[in-house]
């Protein structure tokens, strides 16, 4: 085990590598000068000279980009041009709001993908599994920007249930927190749902076929049991897989979600950031989150050991 | 007010009924003290720091019009009326202005406002040092003195007959910050401003709600209703609308734009949409340097296939109101004859065979569907008569830099509603003036605009420029499509919203009945 979390510790160094990478070039290589931008009206070629001098900009990119790792190995992740603020105390700011949205979708995602896929599974290929089945089809193919809209106009202007846009912190109000939350969780978790359970529905009716669930039905064990305990485990696994990287799918929903619930998390704040060519902020929320989805996909394969033994002990 | 009038004349049965009468018609009682209004903006704030965010935007200047203050404001006429200042007088020449202020103001956080306060305001963004976006608008004003407590001098490098006019929105350059307050605060004085206006800064949760509170010593603070103000950046336009409609904000911010949502709330006796047509127009610039903009038949050609109602019909569902000159329904400069060349296909048609050669060139359009629609439409339009555009879209942050560098053709623009024209016409048409865009030079042109700006007389100004336009009109180094009209819609319960002028919309003074 120990060893098995070293070596993919290890697998992790590149993985950084290149993201930083990536993050670095994709912001650089956005169309527009950034000295343009922060100068404007008063793009002059002197006054843009000298504040590409003083920004570093004419330095070549590779000298750039070691100079910006340097910065951000050493925790200095720097400061906006335009609000001033750091881009930790930005990303602090704005974490918890993203981090509470997509656990809530991921939640509802599960809530409602789980069972409906077992239920699926049970009785597959009857009435209620091709209605499922047709759907989840269906939902998949609905964006987000859609049903966040008819999610809006029906529980918010209609039957004025729930606040149509805006946010109270946990802390402030947990209750007021959690209506704010509802609907652009349901947004993101009605794109998520189909997903999960078309994965595993048919993963579930393959398990169901194996040698050792009709044993147990053969002992007379009580189908409950059969589906939770001896089916469901062994079922999971792809579901976790897709759980992980799903983060990044909700990641990129947020954008969405977020700018039209006017919730303040990370999405908005890419947003406003490509907007506003504040490429301090982008690089470095961008970096920071592709590190932690990294991390979170790290930690997926290690959840994989603990509900497979033949991954942890080097054979699969 | 006349029934009641009338009444009191009867016999004193009545005076139960008049009594009552009175009060339901009388609009002084109905400003009710307290409350809470909600505003739905677009955009997130960056911050208030003239050194960090350069320019503020409409979401920026809502709350920059209840924090801070300016020397003078705009009454319902249009004409300057004393804030921070009680009176001003000119030198003879128009190029010196001389304020009184007002005294025993103080900022939020107790520092005094005098003239030393609001000197150093300007200083700092004038510090060639500083490096500030914002000088680039207080570049006609050479320096400011104090030369007592109370007395402020602005020196301007041209003469400016309307200037006190010029400093009555609390702009990046005239809202007033309190000196200490940035030289304590560093970095943190963007997201924390300190001004001497009715409302002070309690809370702001970045991209969430930043909340006002009534500030308790504001000088003026019977003219001030509501308990507390809160800005909300909503992005979406609808879900923004969304959210006036369920009731969780009382007044959002709108545009032609979303001319269905404007429509919609026209028919909903529960909100009010309020508009303002102000001065300025969307325009365009031809680069009168590169062909085949270089011909004069050819820029005639391309502004006389432009039917500016059917534009508007196709874009914003009729709502924008066609223009014809560069100063528009809010200005006080009114043209009996403004030259504005004529929609005619046939003649555009004829110019163009005339010319001989291919018109083909690109025009710069902003990257956002609404540049790409509004390019779509000339580009159709322009086809009919035979020249071809190619839409160049750039993303609005390099925007102004490609046009003050002149990296364009055709270039999308805009006039800003002021309360004066001069500022803008002179940076845009006076020859060499680094917004002079279509780089177009003329020296009857430089004389107009010369005179106009010094001259004191009303009358003799607006005849100059309609001078001014005609000429332009008749060159046609630029051309303007649309005027520039503001949105608010509120909840019918919101009163007191003043003229959006320069589309600021300033909550600071209203109330909720």
């Amino acid at each position: 085990m120990a060893f098995f979390l070293a070596r993919r510790l290890l697998y992790l160094v590149p993985v950084l590598i290149a993201v930083s990478l990536l993050t670095f070039s994709i912001s650089s290589l956005l169309p527009g000068d950034l000295a343009m931008t922060i100068l404007a009206d008063q793009a002059t070629p002197e006054n843009l000279a000298a504040l590409r001098a003083d920004m570093g900009l004419d330095q070549p990119i590779w000298k750039r980009y070691f100079i910006w790792l340097g910065h951000m190995l050493q925790g200095d992740f720097g400061r906006s041009f335009r609000t001033g603020q750091t881009v930790l105390q930005a990303l602090v700011e704005r974490l918890p709001v993203s981090i509470e949205l997509m656990l809530l979708a991921q939640l509802g995602a599960l809530s409602i993908g789980v069972p409906l896929a077992i239920i699926c599974a049970v009785r597959s290929g009857g009435p209620f599994d091709r209605f499922m089945t047709g759907t989840a089809f269906a939902m998949l193919s609905v964006p987000t920007f859609l049903s966040a809209i008819l999610l809006i106009y029906l529980f918010a202007v209609e039957l004025r249930w729930l606040p149509a846009t805006g946010y109270v912190p946990f802390a402030e109000d947990p209750l007021g927190n959690l209506r704010f939350m509802v609907l652009p969780a349901m947004t993101l978790a009605l794109a998520e749902w189909p997903g999960i359970m078309r994965i595993l529905r048919s993963d579930m009716i393959a398990t169901l076929q194996e040698d050792y669930i009709s044993l147990a039905k053969a002992k007379g064990l009580k189908p409950a049991r059969i589906l939770f305990v001896h089916a469901l485990k062994p079922s999971s696994l792809t579901l976790v897989t897709i759980t992980g990287i799903n983060i990044g799918r909700l990641i990129g929903g947020a954008l969405i979600v977020e700018t039209i619930f006017a919730l303040p998390g990370i999405g908005r704040l890419l947003v406003g950031a490509i907007l506003t060519r504040d490429l301090v902020i982008l690089q470095g929320v961008v970096l920071l989150v592709a590190a932690g989805f990294v991390i979170v996909n790290f930690i997926v394969d290690m959840l994989y050991a603990v509900l497979d033994p033949r991954i942890r002990h080097g054979h699969a | 007010m006349k029934a009641a009038i009338r009444s009191r004349t009867f016999a004193p049965i009545f005076h139960v009924a008049v009594f009552g009468l009175a009060l339901i018609a009388s609009p002084a009682s109905a400003q009710k003290q307290g409350g809470t209004i909600t505003v739905g903006l677009e955009l997130d704030i960056p911050g208030f720091d003239p050194l960090k965010v350069g320019v503020y935007d409409t979401a920026a200047l809502s709350a920059s019009s209840a924090i801070f203050e300016t020397l003078t404001y705009l009454d319902a006429n249009g004409k300057a009326q004393p804030r921070l200042a009680v009176s001003w007088e000119p030198s003879e020449d128009f190029k010196m202005w001389t304020f009184k202020l007002r005294p025993g103001v103080k900022f939020h956080d107790g520092t005094p406002f005098n003239a030393e306060a609001y000197k150093a305001n300007f200083d700092r963004q004038k510090d060639p040092a500083n490096k500030c976006r914002c000088a680039f608008y207080i570049a006609g004003t050479k320096s400011v003195e104090a030369p007592d407590e109370l007395t402020l001098v602005y020196n301007l490098t041209d003469p400016s007959v309307n200037f006190p006019s010029l400093v009555s929105y609390a702009s990046q350059n005239s809202a007033v910050h309190s000196p200490t307050a940035w030289k304590t605060k560093g970095d943190d004085y963007n997201r924390n401003p300190v001004g001497t206006g009715p409302y002070v800064l309690k809370s702001w949760t970045a991209g969430d709600r930043l909340v006002l509170e009534k500030n308790p010593n504001y000088w003026d603070k019977d003219k001030i209703y509501l308990d507390r103000i809160v800005l909300k950046p909503l992005p979406d336009a609808q879900s923004r609308f969304a959210s006036l409609q369920s009731g969780e904000v009382d007044l959002v911010w709108d545009d032609e734009f979303s001319a269905d949502n404007i429509e919609r709330a026209k028919k909903d006796s529960k909100l009010t949409v309020h508009s303002y047509t102000g001065s300025g127009a969307t325009v365009t610039a031809f680069n009168t340097k590169v062909p085949p903009l270089d011909d004069v038949r050819v820029r005639r050609a391309l502004v006389m296939s432009l039917d500016r109602k059917k534009m508007s019909q196709a874009l914003t569902n009729g709502l924008a109101k066609p223009a014809s000159n560069p100063y528009g329904d809010g200005s006080w400069v009114k043209c009996k004859d403004d030259g504005a060349l004529p929609y005619d296909i046939e003649k555009a048609k004829a110019l163009i065979k005339d010319y001989g050669k291919p018109v083909e060139f690109k025009k710069l359009f902003t990257a956002t569907p609404r540049g790409r629609a509004a390019g779509q439409v000339e580009q159709q339009l322009w086809k009919l008569v035979g020249a071809n555009m190619e839409m160049e879209q750039v993303d609005q942050a390099t925007f102004p830099a490609r046009g003050f560098t002149r990296q364009f053709q055709v270039i999308g623009w805009r006039i800003v509603d002021l309360a004066d024209p001069d500022v803008q016409m002179y940076a845009n048409f006076h020859t060499g003036s680094p917004a002079n865009l279509a780089q177009y030079s003329n020296p009857e042109l430089d004389g107009l605009l010369q005179k106009a700006r010094t001259t004191a007389d009303t009358d003799k100004r607006i005849d100059l420029y309609c001078q001014i336009t005609r000429l332009i009109n008749k060159e046609a180094i630029w051309y303007w499509t649309f005027q520039n009209t503001y949105y608010a819609i509120s909840t019918a319960k919101i009163k007191g919203l003043p003229k959006m002028y320069s589309g600021v919309i300033d909550v600071s003074r209203t109330w909720k009945e």
